[in-house]
């Protein structure tokens, strides 16, 4: 049956579990062209480079009946003490989902929390928003099925 | 093994000079000698970029068998891709050839393929 898709069928999960709260979120995938134009030629060509994935979502600041906070697993592989920084092993597992009934189209990914802004303003609600950059193969990437 | 015949993505032509020593008095007054009727030691940069591997180590191999900057070569129509002017004007003058100036030097883009850059000067 056709669909349109809205917001109200995006998901976002991280390692397998649904973030509640998600405002808005965007995967960006990127190609690196490599130019093999001659100098005889009169029309550029290509080779295809490196491939990578990106993006950034925002979600509201939101602490359950269990006091679990929604963005913590994301906001502390940035946002941490100590004087180690960030190291390879802060990554993050990342699903974006369109759900059409029983129908996932997915595009899962590793990245790293490349930024995270939160900050809080009077009359407005607290969100935080952050920015990823992914590292490796999508482990799925079933978004054309 | 022939020089290889791919076409450059850059090039840049020097055309080097005929051989003479200036004499300047104390006037003002120059004086110069010539002590050539050729034209020499132009240089020629070609540029390759994102090439195969396996072509860019075509260049190392002609590399090895010129010894280096040793032994002398022409080159291939190839190298001229895009000139339309006179053939003669952008290679090895009369009475010349082209030698490497410096070794290929190549720059991995991605696996499998790769930018190289070849300097050559023309001698007599």
């Amino acid at each position: 049956m056709a669909k349109v898709y809205t917001g109200r069928d995006g998901v976002m999960q991280l390692a397998g579990t649904t973030l509640a709260k998600v405002v808005n979120f965007a995967v960006s995938s990127n190609l690196e062209t490599l130019e093999t134009t001659t100098l005889g030629d009169g029309v550029r060509s290509y080779s295809p480079g490196v491939t990578g994935y990106s993006g950034s979502a925002t979600l509201l600041y939101y602490k359950d009946d269990d006091d679990n906070v929604n963005t913590s697993d994301l906001l502390s592989s940035l946002i941490k003490t100590g004087t180690d920084g960030v190291s390879s092993s802060d990554t993050v597992e990342l699903t974006f989902r369109w759900i059409d009934g029983t129908d996932n189209n997915d595009i899962k990914l590793t990245a790293y929390i490349t930024s995270a802004n939160i900050g809080a303003a009077t009359g407005d609600i607290v969100r935080a928003e952050i920015a990823f950059q992914g590292t490796g193969a999508l482990a799925t990437a079933s978004i054309g099925s | 093994m022939a020089f290889p015949a791919h076409e450059p993505t850059g090039r840049s032509f020097d055309a080097g000079d005929y051989r003479y020593k200036t004499f300047s008095a104390q006037s003002g007054k120059e004086v110069r000698i010539l002590y050539g009727d050729k034209r020499t030691g132009m240089k020629l940069q070609l540029q390759y970029a994102n090439i195969a591997d396996t072509a860019a180590d075509d260049f190392i191999t002609h590399y090895d068998e010129m010894r280096g900057g040793f032994d002398v070569f022409t080159l291939p129509s190839e190298f001229r891709a895009g000139w339309n002017g006179n053939e003669d004007a952008i290679d090895a003058a009369t009475g010349n050839d082209w030698r490497y100036e410096s070794p290929p030097q190549i720059t991995s883009v991605r696996p499998g393929t790769s930018s190289v850059t070849v300097n050559l000067i023309g001698v007599l």
